[in-house]
């Protein structure tokens, strides 16, 4: 092998090299981003069962259910906030965990003096969805 | 020519909706020109080419009628102009510089107006 064929096969053996580092790097990311967003989704059914289970209206208010719930989901939010790798996706999981705590404040408040509507119970849904919509298209 | 114009537009003029309809029966001429202004505010923020500007109004117009039906109270209408808020920040925040007074417009002084102005006048009706 002359001096002009090695000096080639070392430039092809770099660019393989630095291919193989981007491809990787890029099915890394995808992997991450849709493990990310499968938690957003397993947040976003646990939020709407949980209006689904308390935001019924006539329904005697159980105190201890209720509790026990919103600590569940506060396990979950604080768990996912702490597993996420990017830093910068954090912000996104802490808005979602504001959206809770309010839906949590509201849905005690109303549903401890039966105050609970069918419409409440849908448009507290729809808000759910839409900020969770948001969230997905909004990871960077 | 004008008169033509004018003929077309009153044609094409799409039927009231049930808030504007609540709203056109405000007699006292002050309160009414609050309600004018917040009626204009929300047909534009609804023909707008933003889509969280459009949805966000939407929202706010069913929700307004929601209340005025009795179907949610104010404690619940307060609470889902919160959430539209803390929704309306980051969308806000992402648009250029120059566009963020305008969507501050369409959004967020919509909704204040809504609860300062429309909210009360919307309960005295019921």
């Amino acid at each position: 092998m002359n001096a002009k064929a090695a000096k080639n096969l070392i430039i092809q053996n770099v660019f393989l090299c630095a291919a193989a580092i981007v491809i990787t790097s890029c099915g890394t990311a995808t992997f991450n981003k849709s493990g990310s967003n499968a938690t957003i989704e397993s947040l976003r059914s646990f939020e709407l069962a949980f209006i689904d289970e308390f935001a019924v209206p006539g329904k005697r208010f159980n105190a201890a259910a209720f509790d026990a719930k919103v600590n569940e989901g506060n396990a979950k939010f604080q768990q996912a906030i702490a597993n996420e790798k990017f830093t910068a996706r954090r912000p996104v999981l802490v808005d979602l965990k504001s959206q809770f705590d309010a839906d949590a404040t509201h849905l005690r408040s109303k549903a401890s003096r039966g105050k609970v509507t069918p419409a409440l119970a849908a448009e507290m849904k729809k808000d759910v969805n839409k900020i969770y919509d948001h969230a997905l298209g909004q990871q960077t | 020519m004008p008169s033509d114009n004018k003929r077309k537009r009153r044609k094409s003029s799409p039927k009231k909706s049930e808030l504007d309809s609540a709203l056109d029966q405000v007699g006292d001429e002050s309160v009414a020109a609050a309600m004018k202004e917040f009626q204009d505010l929300l047909a534009q923020a609804k023909g707008d080419t933003a889509e969280q500007i459009r949805q966000n109004a939407d929202e706010l117009e069913r929700r307004l009628v929601l209340l005025k039906n009795g179907e949610i109270d104010k404690e619940d209408f307060d609470f889902f102009v919160e959430n539209q808020k803390r929704d309306l920040r980051v969308f806000i925040d992402s648009q250029p510089a120059q566009s963020q007074e305008r969507a501050e417009k369409l959004t967020l002084k919509i909704l204040e107006i809504a609860v300062t102005k429309v909210v009360p006048i919307l309960i005295a009706m019921i």
